[in-house]
């Protein structure tokens, strides 16, 4: 990746200063090594979404949209960018400077690199690394997690088997493979490690890094109505949650966690180390923190729905405080509000049927607007009317989602919306080379 | 110190701050904060520091004007290399970070083999202002001691630093005042990177990760894979 020299500009009003780690909790769970925090009003929503055969050019792609209230554009579709096939797009993550985003596919694990800094209304596909399987063994990148000059990867599979053991790799910013980390297989502390990963989270003042465990190609490819049909495949799950030692990238304790963790968030405000995560299958909430003796521990404290009835939580998203919780439950199309302000006891506060199937929640950094979307995964998400595909977004005043818009991605032939980024207008900056003349 | 002129260009993109509404985008810095360190850190030469990227030759200037190529000053030893500009006044910014080396190379000399084995560059982002009289005079205050090898360095012009700048992956820009005139505050994210003798970056550090002993226990580390 080249930085453009005439057009060196930052996303950041103060760089420097904002990469401070107390003001990162969330926006809504980028790494709290990312510059250019936004916390007025995002200017665009990015949803990197799913391919589907016949709709539109039937390729995954990068969608853009006008999310500021004075556009003219407000609520529209302004850009879209195709990567030119199907891998199953899923998430996506900044790099450190926020200047590009790392979008992967589940299936073809290929990874994308656009360009949101040149210009937000219209990102540009830059590169595409499509080595990922031959350099880590790795299959379905997921989470991407921005190191200084790096990005962390976490997979979900393997090129063997296609089973969920995998792990993390990690690349340069130009795009060069550096290095890979199994997800730990044997046991430590007695407490045995199934391999799984999942999401992956830092708190850099603990120098800690926690990964979350779901499931192999052989099942987030498989018709879950299938799936869940097969017992001997539903064992195929992670169970586990690991935390490494962030300096050397060794697995130091195995947390038991059953029924698939999947979205961490930590709150990293001083005196509060703890995170959270929720259980897709067994419809949990999470707490990992440190016990009395100072080693982490795991332990449920609250349920979501009714977990008898398999609601799927899936995306979670956190305060910027720490007090709050937004759910998604995807087979109920549910929308929750818990109240974290004790978190060893989150408390529903309210609930919202937000769609006939919903996956990701993304809210903005002063908590009054909330997006959500409806895609899971292509073999997973619902059929025929319940096949909602959407990105609605809404006003919540700390009492009631309210609608403020909504883009219906089957209407518009776009395929299924996933994982949603924001950026904003790059604030009026001036490059040094138009300042040399001085 | 001279003001930076009337020529700053605005460059494309940018956004439309100033209309009326409550709905403008804003970018913020958040609240500065000092890293934390609630951790052990490991010790040195338990663990393994990934090769992140070789570093790519330029020719720049040293404070007594003289060409230098930056692959002299990153091969041979262990090299803390980091940007900066003298008139920068964050206290979380390029003071900061020379505080930071500056106790860090006050740690390193107490042991004189390791020493010996250990250079700091601090490279100008403003080689207009930052001329080699100037980068000279600003570095006394850390180049006390003629034993410890302490490089500032600045360029001839900005376009022979736009390539190292690239190299690194270290952005910058200049924050523009009402009036659409450059102000004397340059934005970049704080960066050090540690490069090994073959003039490999092994760690990156952000402001997160400047934890002074995590950084004296990677030199030590660089200086064990070598002996």
């Amino acid at each position: 990746m080249k930085i453009d020299s005439r057009l060196i500009f930052s996303f950041c009003i103060a760089a420097i200063m904002s990469v401070g780690i107390a003001s990162h909790a969330d926006e809504t769970c980028n790494s709290p090594y990312m510059s250019g925090l936004i916390k007025g009003q995002e200017d665009f929503v990015h949803v990197w979404t799913l391919g589907v055969p016949g709709m539109g050019d039937g390729s995954d792609k990068l969608v853009t949209i006008d999310a500021n209230p004075t556009s003219k554009t407000y609520g529209k579709v302004i850009h879209k960018i195709s990567v030119g096939g199907r891998g199953e797009a899923h998430h996506m993550g900044f790099t450190d400077d926020r200047k590009y985003i790392w979008a992967g596919g589940l299936d073809d694990s290929k990874i994308y690199v656009f360009d949101v800094g040149t210009s937000p209304s219209h990102p540009r596909l830059v590169n595409t690394i499509d080595n990922l399987p031959a350099k880590s063994g790795f299959l379905g990148p997921h989470t991407f997690y921005a190191l200084p000059g790096r990005m962390l990867i976490g997979s979900l599979s393997n090129a063997t088997d296609k089973g969920g053991v995998t792990g993390m790799s990690v690349y340069n910013n130009k795009g060069d493979f550096i290095a890979k980390y199994d997800m730990p297989t044997s046991a430590i502390k007695q407490i045995k490690g199934d391999g799984y990963g999942y999401d992956i989270a830092v708190n850099p003042a603990k120098n800690a890094l926690l990964t979350s465990s779901f499931a192999g190609w052989n099942n987030y490819m498989r018709d879950l109505g299938e799936l869940m049909k097969d017992p001997e495949a539903m064992k195929h799950f992670g169970n586990t949650m690991v935390m490494w030692n962030l300096k050397t990238m060794q697995p130091e304790q195995i947390l038991a966690v059953p029924g698939a963790p999947l979205e961490i968030r930590w709150a990293l405000a001083p005196g509060q180390n703890w995170a959270i995560t929720a259980t897709a299958l067994t419809s949990q909430l999470w707490l990992v923190s440190r016990n009395a003796q100072g080693a982490w521990q795991a332990k449920d404290v609250a349920t979501i729905g009714d977990p008898a009835k398999i609601p799927l939580p899936v995306d979670i998203s956190i305060t910027a405080d720490a007090k709050g919780l937004w759910v998604n439950t995807f087979m109920d199309g549910t929308t929750h509000y818990f109240d974290l302000t004790d978190p060893e006891h989150p408390r529903q506060t309210y609930s919202k049927h937000t769609g006939t199937q919903v996956n990701m929640v993304s809210q903005s950094w002063d908590g009054r607007r909330v997006y959500i979307t409806s895609s899971l995964l292509s073999k997973w998400d619902k059929q025929g009317k319940d096949n909602e595909q959407f990105l609605r977004a809404f006003q919540w005043d700390g009492h009631e989602l309210a609608p403020a818009f909504e883009i219906d991605f089957i209407k518009e032939q776009l395929g299924r919306p996933h994982h949603m980024k924001f950026t904003a207008n790059p604030p009026r900056v001036a490059s040094l080379t138009g300042v040399s003349a001085r | 110190m001279r003001p930076l002129g009337a020529l700053a260009k605005v460059v494309a993109g940018v956004s439309l701050y100033g209309i009326a509404g409550v709905a403008i985008a804003a970018i913020d810095p958040g609240k500065a904060t000092a890293p934390r360190m609630e951790f052990v850190p490991p010790p040195a030469g338990s663990y393994k520091l990934q090769k992140i990227q070789r570093v790519a030759d330029a020719i720049l200037l040293d404070s007594s004007g003289h060409s230098v190529r930056l692959s002299a000053l990153t091969r041979s030893k262990i090299t803390l290399l980091t940007f900066f500009y003298t008139y920068c006044v964050d206290p979380l910014g390029c003071p900061f970070a020379h505080t930071t080396l500056a106790a860090l190379r006050d740690r390193v000399r107490a042991d004189r083999a390791l020493a010996q084995r250990v250079r700091f560059v601090s490279v100008s982002l403003d080689p207009t202002h930052d001329t080699p009289e100037v980068i000279a005079s600003y570095s006394k205050e850390f180049t006390i001691d003629p034993q410890f090898d302490w490089r500032f360095l600045t360029a001839r012009r900005v376009p022979d630093l736009l390539p190292v700048l690239d190299d690194f992956g270290q952005d910058v820009s200049v924050e523009m005042d009402a009036n659409g005139h450059a102000t004397r505050t340059l934005h970049h994210m704080l960066k050090m990177f540690l490069i090994d003798a073959r003039g490999e970056v092994r760690e990156i550090y952000t402001l997160s990760f400047l934890q002074p002993q995590v950084m004296f226990n990677d030199i030590k580390t660089l200086a064990l894979e070598t002996g």
